[in-house]
């Protein structure tokens, strides 16, 4: 098998209130237990890519603390290798952020990788791929770019800011283009992409000649005509993190059993960092019903449809209904809540109820008290 | 940090017999604890904890589990350049043939040679089978401070239970006078936690010579504490105040796991600042269903509760199905109850399938009943 390094590419270009204040989408907490990065570094190590580049487009600090030395990743500490690469300060205006110029920066870095090929994971995505398997079927067609799509029939819920890879006849992508359409079913294009690494130099070079605002995907819709460019169906669960909306239905949909089943298989396991909490205790009076829960919380109220994340307190009477709540939260006696994410370290105790619904989940901050 | 003042060594080579079945394939230290735990993780954390950097683990007894498990130090963060978890089974040497550890003092004799390339001044000796959280570096103060040549952890246990204990008869300022193993009529509450630090040279010095005392049991309470006594060398007692337990049977094992849905259990595993590391599985957080219903529970990630669990501790990766009932239980790694079952006063060893509407155990059973094969 030909080997290939990857790629994790930052995702400047999505904005999801609030949490991305304090981090970007990448290290977002993820059921509770998970961050949303370990995903693409689980899928490259489950497919024998061990040596990643991961570029960070802002607030590296909880990223660099959770991917470490990548050891967790079950990545060969001496073969492989996690490299991690920091926004830098040149970008003086958010329409030079972006992951194409993030790669240019650092263009040295990929010149020197040996591996023939590269895979290209997005860092805000959450699915499951063998990208060995992409990589086989890339080699099998000869064609000089491919890429991953997922067909969904919802376009217009939760995938508005997401692109759509369109295919021609016999298979050939014709462009990557923004979402717009108002149909409701689409190929979304999942970020990924398989080609060789003189590929994406000679790619990296010659868009510096046609535009300094160009994202990746930008880059290769502009070649699709010069190129063989192919697509590859993914199946299985697939939720692009882009907003406060699909962040919030992106966990909750993993409540279902069939969909966690889709999302964790056997033999591909989601590594992460452990925390070394201790188990959850649940107190007498407590009532927990569909809803997941890590560990180190003490839970003696009522808690249902939610994700309960590390070390988080339910006091007494409090009621917890179609929540996030991500790691240390505390939800004090009597408090009521619906369809809320609470963020880390936020602490609601004298706000007695706070409720949204569904479709517009509600936000406490960080650190927040109420 | 770079510290080898301190070595510690791990006695693992138990096998545990009162466990019955639960030790019929892994030695006691390897057993499952608290949803997520070995009972080994605890005095290798307390060491990781304690700036123990180097431990040794001395394992005999089905210690291929054991092994594999300790080995990989990384876990107790014991990994760095300067710090290393090792296994020391018995070994064929030059001078002599292939002997099992003979007792307690032999395993530690038989490993001279691995302690003096660490040149440490002291060492700790440690059980593998105890549950407790316990800084040895305040126990290293205070053997220095007392200019002792062994320095044994103790707690008070009520005098009933010091029939079952060694027990040590101290004096005013806790120089140990006498000791006396297992007694039936005790002279003093003091129970030797099985936690000794010694100087080094000094315990070398007694163990050289056991190792030929063909009388000798070459055990560490019935030959090297009383020659240390007999030869007038400074022993003292530490006073150790918390969670201790021994968990020799099913019951007291049933029990220590009890302890955990006590809020205010004196163990407090939630404490940051002295975590209980183990090994990391790569399970998703508990699922618990739409019906189920927990009432008094300690359930750790991996498991899928579609019943009722009540006054339980559920480890890692079981499964209770819809309308099954786990009462007053402890549920070991992997245990997959079926629909309907109902478990009840009981502890089920790892991996066992329960199958649908099977009822093991009763509420007014005396002793805790050990499911250790499918049902």
């Amino acid at each position: 098998m030909a080997k290939a390094f990857g790629i994790i590419t930052s995702s400047p270009e999505y904005k999801v209130q609030g949490m991305q204040d304090h981090r970007p989408i990448a290290a977002f907490s993820f059921l509770g237990r998970y961050r949303v990065i370990d995903f693409p570094v689980s899928n490259f190590s489950n497919s024998n890519i061990d040596r990643i580049q991961i570029y960070i487009s802002s607030k590296p600090h909880s990223l660099v603390d959770h991917v470490g030395t990548g050891r967790h990743y079950n990545i060969n500490s001496k073969r492989g290798k996690i490299q991690l690469f920091f926004p830098a300060d040149e970008a003086t205006s958010d329409i030079y952020n972006t992951n194409l110029n993030a790669l240019r920066r650092n263009v040295e870095y990929i010149e020197r990788m040996s591996e023939e090929y590269v895979v290209i994971a997005p860092s805000c995505m959450i699915f499951v791929q063998d990208f060995d398997e992409l990589l086989q079927k890339h080699l099998d067609s000869g064609a000089d770019i491919t890429l991953l799509y997922h067909n969904v029939k919802d376009a217009k819920v939760g995938y508005a800011t997401c692109e759509v890879v369109n295919i021609g006849p016999e298979g050939r992508v014709t462009s990557i283009t923004q979402n717009l359409s108002d149909e409701d079913e689409a190929n979304i294009f999942t970020g990924s992409y398989v080609m060789k690494k003189s590929l994406l130099l000679d790619l990296i070079e010659k868009t510096a000649r046609i535009s300094s605002t160009y994202t990746l995907v930008q880059a290769v819709s502009h070649f699709c005509g010069d190129l063989d460019v192919r697509a590859v169906e993914h199946k299985g669960y697939f939720r692009p993190i882009t907003d406060l909306r699909s962040y919030y239905d992106g966990n909750m949909a993993v409540l279902d059993q069939d969909v966690a089943d889709s999302l964790f298989i056997p033999g591909w396991p989601i590594y992460t960092r452990t925390n070394d909490s201790c188990p959850t205790q649940y107190f007498k009076g407590s009532s927990v019903k569909n809803s997941l829960v890590s560990n180190g919380s003490e839970i003696s109220g009522t808690v249902e449809d939610s994700i309960v994340g590390r070390n988080v307190k339910i006091a007494e009477g409090a009621v917890v209904k179609g929540c996030v709540l991500l790691a240390y939260a505390e939800i004090g006696e009597g408090v009521h809540l619906e369809n809320q994410v609470v963020d880390k370290y936020a602490r609601i105790t004298s706000t007695k109820e706070i409720i949204s619904n569904k479709e517009r989940p509600g936000y406490i901050r960080y650190n927040d008290v109420l | 940090m770079k510290q080898n003042e301190m070595l510690a060594m791990i006695l693992a080579g138990g096998r545990g017999s009162r466990l019955h079945d639960l030790t019929n394939k892994v030695a006691k230290p390897a057993v499952s604890y608290g949803g997520k735990y070995r009972i080994i993780d605890f005095p290798l954390s307390n060491c990781a904890n304690s700036g123990v950097d180097v431990v040794g683990v001395l394992t005999q007894y089905e210690s291929v589990l054991l092994n594999s498990y300790v080995a990989a130090g990384g876990r107790w963060g014991l990994d760095t350049r300067d710090s290393g978890v090792y296994v020391l089974t018995p070994r064929e040497k030059a001078d002599a043939g292939l002997d099992v550890y003979r007792g307690t003092a032999d395993a530690i004799s038989q490993n001279i040679d691995f302690i003096d390339s660490y040149d440490p001044e002291y060492l700790l000796v440690l059980s593998g089978d105890h549950i407790y959280k316990m800084n040895y570096d305040k126990m290293l103060a205070y053997h220095k401070e007392k200019d002792a040549a062994c320095t044994i952890a103790v707690m008070p246990v009520t005098m009933e239970e010091a029939t079952r204990f060694g027990i040590m008869i101290t004096d005013n300022e806790n120089n140990i006078v006498d000791f006396e193993e297992k007694p039936a009529h005790p002279r003093s509450n003091l129970a030797s936690m099985g936690i000794y630090i010694f100087t080094w040279k000094k315990l070398r010095e007694l163990l050289v010579k056991d190792m030929v005392d063909e009388k000798s049991d070459h055990d560490f309470g019935k030959n090297i504490i009383p020659a240390l006594l007999s030869g007038g060398d400074r022993l003292v007692a530490f006073k150790f105040e918390g969670y201790w337990k021994d968990v020799g049977t099913i019951d007291s094992l049933w029990e220590a796991n009890m302890d955990l849905l006590d809020p205010a259990n004196t163990l407090n595993l939630d404490d940051p600042t002295w975590k209980i590391y183990t090994e990391d599985t790569a399970a998703l957080p508990a699922y618990i269903g739409k019906d189920a219903e927990i009432d008094r529970a300690y359930i750790t990630q991996g498991c899928v509760v579609k019943g009722l669990v009540r006054n339980s501790v559920i480890f890692t990766g079981s499964e209770i199905g819809d309308g099954a009932q786990i009462i007053d239980s402890v549920l070991m790694p992997g245990v997959k109850v079926g629909a309907g079952a109902v478990v009840t006063r009981a502890l089920v060893a790892d991996g066992v399938s329960i199958g649908d509407g099977a009822v093991v155990g009763s509420a007014d059973s005396k002793e805790i009943l050990l499911v250790a094969q499918d049902v």
